[in-house]
């Protein structure tokens, strides 16, 4: 019972500030709003027993992602900058096709996800287990996810550097 | 314990929460925010499947997810500065110079 009033609060609080992200005009406040969902997220993790992914979770998401963001958005100095709305026609599709996604979604969980019950036993998924697994069977995508970043990285220096050289000359 | 769907539930309204935002918004970054919450969702969409199987592989998918999240928030951002330098807008509507 406890553990349902746990979902239920948090949950509410996931949905909210994500409403949040979508409907307000300032994007400071989308992004805090986000860390927030993300935080929130986090506790729906450890409910699923993944608690090593719910520390991975604020640590690189609300930690390092959306730190980047809210970077981004205040070195650009967006705060200030008015947001001309998207066309009427525009919106309404937005917001039903959306409403349609979500309730074709509900119906089909409902319909065939509702599962009658959980596996017996423990679920041992300590970051022991995830390292062991990680680095048994998937130790080649782990080394392509690590190249990857490297390439990030690398493109991420090009694309911004150039702008500013090309400024400066 | 809570069932699966109750999550399941939640990572779909996560979603179309998502979808809403990159279908209505025009600020590129308020769209990209909007992708990383769908990303979300289907993290937790993993989780839940991978309790209720007692499986890791979901757990890795759900690292591996983490880490190109990551790389893409780096390079999609960097892209947002120089078009920025160019335009002088993140809207992305104005992001039309491969326009032919």
């Amino acid at each position: 019972m406890f553990e349902f009033a746990i979902f239920f609060f948090f949950a509410a609080i996931a949905v909210i500030f994500a409403l949040v992200v979508v409907l307000h005009h300032n994007p400071v406040v989308g992004a805090l709003a986000l860390v927030a969902s993300f935080f929130a997220l986090a506790v729906m993790y450890v409910l699923l027993e993944a608690p090593f992914l719910a520390a991975l979770q604020v640590i690189v998401y609300a930690g390092a992602i959306m730190v980047l963001f809210l970077f981004v958005i205040m070195l650009l100095n967006l705060q200030h900058r008015r947001e001309e709305p998207t066309r009427p026609v525009q919106q309404f599709l937005g917001y039903t096709s959306s409403a349609a996604f979500l309730i074709g979604l509900v119906y089909y969980i409902v319909k065939y996800a509702a599962f009658e019950a959980l596996p017996n036993g423990p679920f041992n998924s300590d970051a022991r287990a995830i390292g062991i697994e990680l680095f048994q069977s998937y130790i080649f995508p782990f080394e392509m996810v690590s190249i990857l970043l490297l390439a990030a990285i690398v493109g991420a220096l090009l694309l911004s550097a150039r702008s500013v050289g090309a400024r400066a000359q | 314990m809570i069932p699966t769907h109750y999550f399941l539930i939640l990572s779909a309204i996560l979603f179309s929460i998502g979808v809403c935002g990159v279908l209505t918004r025009k600020n590129g970054i308020t769209i990209f925010m909007s992708i990383e919450l769908m990303v979300n969702a289907v993290n937790l969409t993993f989780l839940a499947y991978a309790r209720q199987f007692h499986q890791l592989h979901g757990l890795i998918f759900v690292f591996f997810v983490m880490a190109i999240a990551a790389a893409e928030a780096a390079v999609g951002l960097a892209i947002f500065i120089s078009l920025f330098h160019h335009r002088e807008t993140i809207d992305v509507d104005e992001a039309n110079l491969m326009h032919w």
